[in-house]
C-alpha cells in the first residue's frame, strides 16, 4: 500500500527539513511530496536537500491550493493513502500511524484528526472557547457537519476520496471544503484524537471571517 | 439648472470616452452598450429632473428625483462592485489553475 504524505510549504525553510526528516525516519517507505506555494525563501531547496520531492507552484496561491496540486502528484504516482500534513512541526509524526490505520483498517474513505478528543493540545484558550465553537456551528448550520474539530490541518484519505474531493477553495476554507463535500459524497468517515503543538496563534477571528466571505463568493461564482 | 448643466458636461465627457475606448477596442461591445445604455438613461433623467420629481410624488415616493438618482447610482454601484468581484473570483481560479498545470507538467 503506498502512502503519499503532502505537506504544503510557504516559507518554511525553518521548520521544513526537521519534518521531512522525522517523517523519513517513521515512514521509510512513505513518499513524501512538498507543495512548496510560491516560497520566497529557501523551502524548496530545504525539502529537497532532505528528500521530499518537491512540486512548486510559481507564485502563492493559498494552502488549499497546494494541497490540491500535491493530491493530484500524489495521484499520478500511484499513491493509495494520502496524508495531509503540516510543515511548521505543530503535528507528530508518530501520529500518521492512527491516523492512517482505520483506512488501512477499510473502517473509513477519510480521516480527520481532532484537538478535542481528549490528547493534550496546547490550544490558546480564545481559539478554543471562542473561534472554534462558532467555526463548529457554520459547518454544523451550513454544511450539517457534525465533526468535533472545524479546523484540522491533519488528514488521510483514500486515493479514491481524493479524486471525489477535488479542493476548489485555494485558502484556508479547505478544511470546511473538504469536510462538506465527505458528507456530500456520503463518504465514511472518522475523527481520532491528535496532538498539536501550537508555535503561533494560527487562524485568528477575522482569518475565519475571511474563511465565510470566500466560501461565499466561491459559492455565487460557480 | 447649473447643475444640470454640470451633470450633463460630465455625461458627455465619459461618453466621449466611451466611444474612444470602443474605438480603440479597449472594450467589448456588451459593455460598450452597457455603458451606453447607461450614460443615456442617466442623461434622460437629469434632463427630465422636474417631470422625474413630478412622477415620483405621483407614485407616493417622498424623495425628490435627485435624490432618487442619487439613491440609484449607490445601487448600481453596490452590483457592480459584487459582480466584480465574482468576476476576480472567476480570474482567481484561473490563475490556480494555470500554476497548478505547470507545476504537475514540469
Amino acid at each position: 500500500m503506498k502512502i503519499s504524505i503532502v505537506i504544503a510549504g510557504w516559507n518554511e525553510e525553518k521548520n521544513i527539513g526537521q519534518v521531512v526528516d522525522n517523517i523519513k525516519q517513521h515512514f521509510s517507505e512513505a513518499e513524501i511530496i512538498v507543495a512548496n506555494d510560491g516560497s520566497t525563501d529557501r523551502t524548496e531547496e530545504i525539502a529537497k536537500e532532505h528528500g521530499a520531492l518537491v512540486i512548486s507552484h510559481k507564485i502563492n496561491r493559498g494552502q488549499g491550493a497546494a494541497l490540491q496540486t500535491g493530491n493530484s502528484l500524489a495521484i499520478k504516482h500511484g499513491a493509495d493513502i494520502i496524508v495531509h500534513f503540516d510543515g511548521d512541526n505543530q503535528f507528530l509524526v508518530k501520529e500518521i500511524d492512527e491516523v492512517i490505520e482505520p483506512i488501512i483498517k477499510n473502517e473509513a474513505d477519510i480521516v480527520f484528526g481532532s484537538r478535542f478528543l481528549g490528547k493534550d493540545s496546547s490550544m490558546p484558550k480564545a481559539k478554543r472557547k471562542i473561534i472554534m465553537p462558532l467555526a463548529r456551528l457554520f459547518n454544523k448550520i451550513f454544511f450539517g457537519i457534525k465533526l468535533s474539530d472545524p479546523q484540522c490541518g491533519f488528514r488521510a484519505m483514500t486515493k479514491e476520496t481524493a479524486q471525489k474531493i477535488i479542493i476548489k477553495n485555494d485558502r484556508m476554507a479547505h478544511c470546511t471544503e473538504i469536510m462538506a463535500k465527505a458528507h456530500k459524497y456520503k463518504l465514511k468517515i472518522k475523527e481520532v484524537p491528535i496532538t498539536v503543538i501550537y508555535h503561533e496563534f494560527g487562524q485568528s477571528m477575522s482569518g475565519g471571517f475571511s474563511i465565510i466571505k470566500d466560501f461565499i463568493y466561491k459559492k455565487l461564482s460557480n | 439648472m447649473p447643475q444640470q448643466i454640470i451633470a450633463l458636461a460630465l455625461i458627455i465627457f465619459f461618453l466621449i470616452k466611451l466611444f474612444r475606448q470602443r474605438k480603440k477596442n479597449i472594450i467589448s461591445i456588451n459593455e460598450f452598450r452597457f455603458w451606453l445604455g447607461f450614460w443615456s438613461i442617466s442623461a434622460i433623467a437629469i434632463v427630465f429632473i422636474k417631470e422625474l420629481d413630478k412622477l415620483l410624488k405621483a407614485l407616493g415616493f417622498s424623495a425628490s428625483g435627485i435624490n432618487f438618482l442619487a439613491y440609484t447610482s449607490i445601487l448600481i454601484l453596490f452590483y457592480l462592485v459584487f459582480r466584480l468581484r465574482l468576476k476576480i473570483v472567476k480570474i482567481e481560479k484561473d490563475i490556480t489553475k494555470i500554476i497548478r498545470d505547470e507545476a504537475l507538467n514540469k
